[in-house]
């Protein structure tokens, strides 16, 4: 079963269908009236198809093991969640402080002096966006 | 005579104060994030479109176009100096690293950022003539022959970017599905909202670039623990004469090469180096010696690199289609700044396509003198550790995705397609189609429903026009043939299985 290339095919099935299924909630018209539904129906078809064509090939060539490390991506998306919440709930510098001290768990090395730096450094990054470019940031 | 009066045209809006900074910070920006791992120039255009809401049309667009093609001379010091190309320049490594290891890395650097000079004042040359002239025969397109087109664009770039045709159609269709979510033009309806308010508009662009290109990459970074040692070793620039001599005919071939496939749908950077580096190796006055570090093979790739990256606007702003995934992110830039791409363009907004012509040639100049003389500075980039890097890259992300709509759900969105893209990344499937697929996703939709409304229904339509039934022609030659190259690999691999207890090559193609 850990075979990449059988996994994307069916991956990309499960948004075919998902999308293809989905476009039969909405008028789908005729050819010469096309309704909302008639494009993403042809289209979500079209990619199930292509994705059952990989589920065949896969069958064919080598497998390739699917490698998959939980540990960095749920690091990374929860720093950019951190992010989001912090940002929301109080301000962007707490946002700031907790993307950088949570995401560089990932890294090789921890270091809560640079970690210190870099989220001031970024701060100051940050006013400057807020005061020179006019961009909106909830900063403080 | 009329070619000179509009670059001079051009050179009036280019050369004001105000356009000059947009297209050095352009050119600094693009040759930094060459330089730097886990930013490509896709994720870095996506990022900076948010801050281009507040700036004047001519100025944004000159400066992204400034980072997509000084992307292109950072990146190649990074493959000559470390063997590590980041976005596109695979070809550099080659050459260009064996002339490292031989002591002459000052002289690769020369010969790269020279030859890059060359190609992209020729393809400038191409494009300000061939572009007005493309525009003339975009108005002969139809609704279905736009349809076929978008089609022979996704096929091409599906088969050149990730080289299997069947992963990157899925990845286009994707996209294009991807494309679909939001309010439908012609109806007015909501289509797979989920009656969230914040995907009423779709889903944004930059939500998608940075998640499937920015933090997917960083990830991908941060699994391989690469660590980078920086290049130390002394520079010295000058080349001799009889070095300087066999720079320039190489590097004119690699332009002539660059400029034409650079204009081809699919086409751009990566496959005109290696047509280029081929070219030379067979037609150069020293190709016994491409491979173990002649000047020759650094000289052609770079000049292609540059001129493909020029003339690849050719389609963009002539016809209107982009043809790949980064000048899909202009399109989409020139669309937020209210300016159609297509045949109408340069003669509505002569000044910005004349000035961005123009501005390629200021931030050419501007790009020699930040890549030969400077390069040594920049080479201190190097020295920055990835740990450093990666949190100041993610907050950009953040800060660049929140600034769209000044909303927190662009986050969580922009952070939902990071784990899109990481799967994608670990299935072995191209995310740069899906960024074409879903940028061309509306417009396809739009041309293939008004195309059935004028053919009263029939697909017949499709066909029987000129344009469109040969594009459609030559999807299907094309289908046919890679489906006759899948064929005999398995038969090969039938009849070498059979002795071998193992087959020693893979044959899939991915």
């Amino acid at each position: 079963m850990n075979n990449r290339n059988l996994l994307k095919g069916i991956f990309l099935a499960a948004i075919g269908l998902a999308f293809g299924l989905g476009a039969l909630r909405y008028p789908v018209g005729s050819l010469q009236r096309a309704g909302p539904g008639l494009f993403p129906l042809i289209v979500g078809s079209f990619l199930f198809l292509l994705a059952v064509a990989m589920i065949v090939r896969s069958r064919f060539t080598d497998r390739v093991p699917l490698q998959f490390n939980t540990k960095n991506i749920a690091i990374i998306l929860g720093s950019l969640a951190g992010f989001a919440i912090f940002s929301e709930l109080l301000n962007m510098i707490a946002g700031t402080i907790f993307l950088v001290f949570f995401s560089t768990l990932a890294g090789t090395k921890y270091s809560l002096v640079r970690n210190a730096i870099v989220t001031a450094v970024l701060i100051a990054i940050g006013l400057v966006f807020q005061k020179g470019l006019g961009l909106q940031l909830p900063l403080y | 005579m009329e070619l000179i009066h509009n670059l001079a045209f051009g050179f009036e809006h280019a050369l004001t104060m105000q356009n000059l900074m947009f297209c050095a910070i352009g050119c600094v920006v693009g040759t930094l994030v060459g330089l730097l791992p886990g930013l490509g120039p896709l994720a870095t255009i996506s990022l900076l479109l948010p801050l281009t809401f507040s700036i004047p049309t001519t100025g944004a667009l000159i400066m992204l176009a400034g980072i997509y093609y000084g992307a292109q001379y950072g990146d190649s010091v990074s493959a000559i100096t470390m063997k590590i190309p980041h976005a596109s320049s695979i070809v550099a490594c080659i050459d260009g690293y064996q002339m490292t290891l031989n002591g002459k890395c000052g002289l690769a650097l020369f010969t790269a950022g020279v030859s890059s000079f060359i190609g992209g004042t020729v393809a400038i040359v191409v494009l300000a003539g061939l572009a007005p002239a493309l525009g003339q025969v975009a108005l002969l397109f139809g609704p279905a022959d736009y349809t076929a087109l978008m089609l022979f664009g996704f096929v091409c770039v599906s088969f050149v970017t990730t080289g299997s045709l069947l992963d990157g159609l899925a990845m286009c269709m994707v996209g294009v599905l991807l494309g679909q979510i939001g309010t439908d033009v012609n109806s007015g309806m909501q289509r797979y909202t989920f009656n969230l308010p914040f995907l009423i508009d779709g889903i944004g662009l930059v939500s998608i670039a940075l998640g499937c290109f920015g933090i997917a990459e960083i990830t991908k970074n941060l699994d391989a623990h690469e660590e980078r040692t920086p290049f130390q070793g002394k520079i010295h620039l000058m080349p001799t004469w009889p070095e300087f001599k066999r720079i320039i005919p190489s590097a004119l071939r690699g332009s002539v090469v660059g400029s034409f496939l650079g204009i081809l749908p699919g086409g751009g950077p990566s496959i005109a180096q290696f047509a280029a580096y081929a070219i030379d190796k067979k037609f150069s006055k020293h190709r016994d010696e491409i491979g173990k570090g002649a000047i020759e093979g650094v000289a052609g790739q770079a000049a292609a690199d540059e001129a493909a990256a020029r003339t690849s606007f050719i389609p963009l702003m002539s016809i209107g289609i982009p043809e790949n995934a980064v000048m899909a992110l202009m399109m989409g830039a020139f669309i937020i700044k209210g300016i159609q791409p297509g045949p109408n363009m340069i003669a509505g907004h002569p000044e910005l396509f004349w000035g961005l012509v123009a501005s390629m040639w200021v931030g050419n100049c501007f790009l020699l003198v930040l890549n030969v003389p400077l390069v040594r500075y920049w080479l201190s980039v190097f020295k920055i550790p990835y740990v450093v890097l990666f949190p100041t890259i993610l907050f950009f992300c953040c800060v660049g995705t929140y600034s769209v709509n000044n909303s927190v759900e662009d986050v969580y969105i922009t952070a939902a397609f990071g784990f899109m893209g990481y799967m994608f990344l670990r299935l072995g499937l191209e995310p740069a189609p899906l960024m074409l697929g879903f940028i061309l996703g509306p417009m396809l939709e739009e041309n293939f429903r008004r195309a059935l409304l004028l053919s009263r229904g029939s697909f017949t339509t499709f066909v029987t026009r000129p344009i469109s039934g040969t594009l459609l022609g030559l999807i299907a030659l094309f289908v046919l043939w890679q489906f006759i190259v899948f064929m005999r690999e398995q038969r090969k691999r039938q009849d070498a299985a059979a002795p071998a207890v193992q087959s020693p090559v893979p044959a899939g193609q991915d």
